[in-house]
C-alpha cells in the first residue's frame, strides 16, 4: 500500500530521462529527473523553447515512454503497463488541456466533453450527467450544444478543461493553456485551473506565459534538458488573490540538479 | 530510497471496469465523418459506383449464365445421357439410338426418351436467312420440351407432320407469327403450332421444337442416332445414385444430372468465351476501384486528422477503440454505399427489362459481402497510420 505521504503525491517521475534516436544520432533531450506532483497544487513548468519541458510533460502524461526511470501514478509504477493499460490510465486518472484546445469540430461542447466517458464505456445517462456537471464547473453549461467553431478561444479552452475533468481525473496536465487566449480570457481559464487545484486535483502547466505564475504553487524550470526543481517562487502581495502576474517576482534557483 | 522498494507495480486497479467502448463509438465514428463532408461524400460516391458496377457486372454474368443453361434447366429432365465428346449442349456429338432402350431398362428409371438436335437455316418473313437450332422430341412425353408453354399451346400441338413450336421471345423476329403461319426451314415448309416460354438461350440461333421425325428430316439427322437421352427418375430415386447406375450401364456415354450438365455448360461458356472474363474482371475491377477510393480517402483523412486521433489517443483511446472507430467508418461507407448503389442497380434493372439483369439472393448478399470486405481492407492503411501515431504530437503546437 502506498504510504500516507505518497498518497498525497498524484504523479511522480523517478529518474525519468529521454534520449531520442540511437547511436551517433542519439540526442538527450531530458536529463534524469525526479519530480513529484502533489494533490491540491499547481506546478508550473517553464523554460525556453526546445528545453525539454514538453518532453517532460509527455512523459508525466504517459504518452511518451522515458528512456530511463519510471513514472508513478498515485504511488504505483506504470513501468510494466501495456499500451492499452497506459491508455486506460490516461483516460481515468489524467486530464489533458492543450494549447490548441483539440476539440473535435463536428461535436458539440457536451459531446466533446462526453468523449472520455464514451471511451470508458459509460452508460449514456451517466455520460450526459457527468459531462453536464463538468461543463457547469467551468461555466459552459449554457453552451453545451454549441459547436467549437461557434465558441471563442476561451470558451473552447473551458470545454477542453471540462473534457479533462469529466472522468474525475486526479491530475490535469496543461500544455500552454493560455497561449492562444487574450489576457482576460487567459486569466479566467487560470482561475478555473486554480480552483480545480484547490478542489484537490494536481495541476501541471507547461507554459511560457508568466501570467500563469499567479496561480502557481511551485515552479520548475527546464533548461537544456536539465530540470531545476522548486526553482523558487516568491510572491509579493496576494498573488493568488488577484492572479496578476505583475505582482509576482520570480526567483529562479540556478542550482544544478 | 530506491525506486523499486516503494513503487508498487501497476496492476490496473487505478482504471475503471467499464463496458467495452467499441459499439458505443459508432456514433462518434459517424460524426467524425461529417468533419470532412466533401471527402466523405467523395468516398461514398466511390463506394456507390463500385457497388453498382459490381452488382451490374455480376448480375449480367449471372443472367447470361442462366440463359446459357436455360435449355437444360427448363425441361424437367432429371438425368441426361449424351456423347462422351460432349463439352456443352452446343458442342456435342451423337449416340446410337439403342441407348434409349438401355437407359429405359436401368433400375430407377421411370422413363427415357430421345432428343435430337440439329441446325438448319430459316428464312424470316423479311427474307433474312438465319440459323435455327431444331430440337426433336418424341411424343407422347415430349421430353426436352420446356415445361412452360405459352397460353393456348399444348404439348400435343406437335402431333402431326411439319409442326413446330417457336420461342415466344422470338415471335417478333417472325413478324409476330401466329399459330398456323408457315415458316420455311432448309426449304421445307413447317407450320407454327404454338410457343414455348421460360427458355431464353444465350445463343445466336433461334430455337424451335419439332417432333422427332420432322427434326431429323429438317436437319438431315441420322435415323439411328440421337443427341441426348432424356431420363426421368422414378419417384423417390436419388439422382446421384441413378446417374451412377446409368453410367455403369452405358459406359460409352456421358451421364449427367441436370445440375451437373448445367454446371458443365457454365464452365464451357466461361472458359470458351470471353464473357466470363469480361464480366468477372469487371466485377473485380469495380471492387478494386471502390476499395482504392475508400483507402485513399480514409488514409488522407487519417493524415489530415492526425491531431484529432492523437488527441483521442492522449485522452485514453486504446488501440481497439481506434480500431473500432476506423472500422466503423469503413463499414458506414460500405453500408451507405451498398444501399445507394443497389438502389441504383434495381432502378436500372426496372427501367431496362430487356437486359439479362438478375438479382438472386446470393448476388444481393454477395455484393454486400464484397462491399464490406473491400471497405474493410481499404481501411487497413488508415488504421495502421492512426495506430502508429505518436500521441505526443498533440503537445506540439
Amino acid at each position: 500500500m502506498p504510504s500516507t505521504t505518497t498518497s498525497l503525491i498524484a504523479l511522480q517521475g523517478r529518474g525519468v530521462g529521454k534520449i531520442f534516436g540511437a547511436g551517433d544520432l542519439a540526442a538527450r533531450v531530458l536529463q534524469p529527473t525526479d519530480l513529484e506532483v502533489r494533490r491540491g497544487e499547481v506546478l508550473v513548468i517553464m523554460g525556453p523553447s526546445g528545453s525539454g519541458k514538453t518532453t517532460l510533460l509527455s512523459i508525466l502524461g504517459l504518452v511518451l515512454t522515458p528512456t530511463e526511470g519510471e513514472v508513478l501514478v498515485e504511488g504505483r509504477s506504470v513501468a510494466a503497463a501495456s499500451a492499452d493499460e497506459l491508455a486506460a490510465l490516461r483516460r481515468d486518472r489524467l486530464g489533458f488541456v492543450f494549447q490548441q484546445f483539440n476539440l473535435l469540430p463536428s461535436l458539440s461542447a457536451l459531446e466533446n466533453t462526453v468523449v472520455p466517458l464514451l471511451l470508458a464505456g459509460r452508460r449514456r445517462s451517466e455520460r450526459v450527467e457527468r459531462a453536464t456537471r463538468a461543463l457547469e464547473l467551468v461555466g459552459m453549461a449554457d453552451k453545451r450544444d454549441a459547436k467549437p467553431r461557434l465558441l471563442s478561444g476561451g470558451q473552447q479552452q473551458r470545454v477542453a478543461i471540462a473534457r479533462a475533468l469529466v472522468n474525475d481525473a486526479s491530475v490535469l496536465l496543461c500544455d500552454e493553456p493560455t497561449a492562444s487566449l487574450d489576457g482576460t480570457t487567459g486569466r479566467a481559464v487560470l482561475a478555473s485551473l486554480r480552483s480545480l487545484a484547490e478542489g484537490g486535483r494536481a495541476v501541471v502547466i507547461v507554459t511560457h506565459d508568466e501570467r500563469v505564475l499567479a496561480i502557481a504553487d511551485r515552479l520548475v524550470q527546464v533548461v537544456d534538458g536539465r530540470v531545476i526543481p522548486d526553482a523558487g517562487l516568491a510572491r509579493t502581495g496576494s498573488a493568488r488573490a488577484d492572479h496578476g502576474a505583475a505582482s509576482l517576482r520570480l526567483e529562479v534557483n540556478r542550482r544544478t540538479p | 530510497m530506491s525506486s523499486n522498494d516503494q513503487a508498487v507495480q501497476y496492476k490496473v486497479p487505478l482504471v475503471s471496469e467499464a463496458a467495452p467502448a467499441g459499439p458505443m463509438l459508432a456514433g462518434l465514428a459517424l460524426r467524425m465523418l461529417f468533419d470532412a463532408p466533401v471527402k466523405s461524400l467523395g468516398t461514398l460516391l466511390g463506394v456507390v459506383v463500385s457497388v453498382f458496377l459490381m452488382a451490374q457486372q455480376a448480375s449480367l454474368l449471372t443472367g447470361i449464365l442462366g440463359r446459357v443453361t436455360s435449355f437444360v434447366t427448363s425441361t424437367g429432365v432429371d438425368v441426361w445421357v449424351t456423347s462422351l465428346a460432349t463439352e456443352s449442349t452446343d458442342a456435342t456429338d451423337t449416340l446410337p439410338a439403342s441407348k434409349v432402350g438401355a437407359a429405359a431398362g436401368t433400375p430407377g428409371v421411370a422413363w427415357a426418351a430421345p432428343i435430337v438436335q440439329g441446325v438448319g437455316r430459316v428464312t424470316r418473313p423479311d427474307g433474312v436467312r438465319e440459323f435455327v437450332k431444331v430440337l426433336g422430341v418424341e411424343a407422347p412425353r415430349h421430353a426436352g420440351l420446356p415445361r412452360r408453354l405459352a397460353s393456348g399451346t399444348a404439348p400435343g400441338a406437335l402431333r402431326g407432320p411439319g409442326r413446330i413450336l417457336i420461342n415466344l421471345k422470338d415471335r417478333p423476329a417472325f413478324a409476330g407469327a401466329e399459330p398456323g403461319d408457315r415458316i420455311e426451314i432448309e426449304g421445307q415448309a413447317t407450320t407454327v403450332a404454338g410457343f414455348f416460354e421460360g427458355m431464353d438461350p444465350h445463343s445466336p440461333y433461334y430455337y424451335v421444337f419439332a417432333n422427332l421425325d420432322d427434326a431429323r428430316a429438317l436437319t438431315g439427322f441420322p435415323q439411328d442416332r440421337v443427341t441426348f437421352v432424356a431420363v426421368g427418375a422414378a419417384p423417390g430415386e436419388r439422382l446421384d445414385e441413378l446417374r451412377a447406375r446409368l453410367q455403369d450401364r452405358l459406359p460409352g456415354a456421358l451421364v449427367k444430372t441436370s445440375a451437373e450438365l448445367s454446371a458443365m455448360e457454365e464452365r464451357y461458356f466461361l472458359v470458351r468465351t470471353p464473357v466470363g472474363l469480361v464480366f468477372g474482371m469487371g466485377s473485380l475491377i469495380a471492387a478494386i476501384i471502390g476499395a482504392a477510393i475508400v483507402a485513399v480517402t480514409l488514409y488522407s483523412t487519417a493524415i489530415d486528422r492526425a491531431r484529432d486521433y492523437g488527441t483521442l489517443k492522449a485522452i485514453g483511446a486504446r488501440r481497439r477503440d481506434l480500431l473500432w472507430l476506423l472500422l466503423t467508418q469503413a463499414w458506414i461507407f460500405a453500408a451507405a454505399g451498398y444501399l445507394v448503389g443497389m438502389a441504383g442497380f434495381f432502378l436500372v434493372r426496372h427501367l431496362m427489362p430487356a437486359l439479362p439483369l438478375v438479382a438472386p439472393p446470393t448476388l444481393v448478399l454477395g455484393v454486400a459481402a464484397a462491399a464490406l470486405v473491400s471497405c474493410t481492407l481499404a481501411s487497413l492503411a488508415a488504421i495502421r497510420r492512426v495506430l502508429q501515431l505518436d500521441a505526443a504530437l498533440v503537445f506540439r503546437s
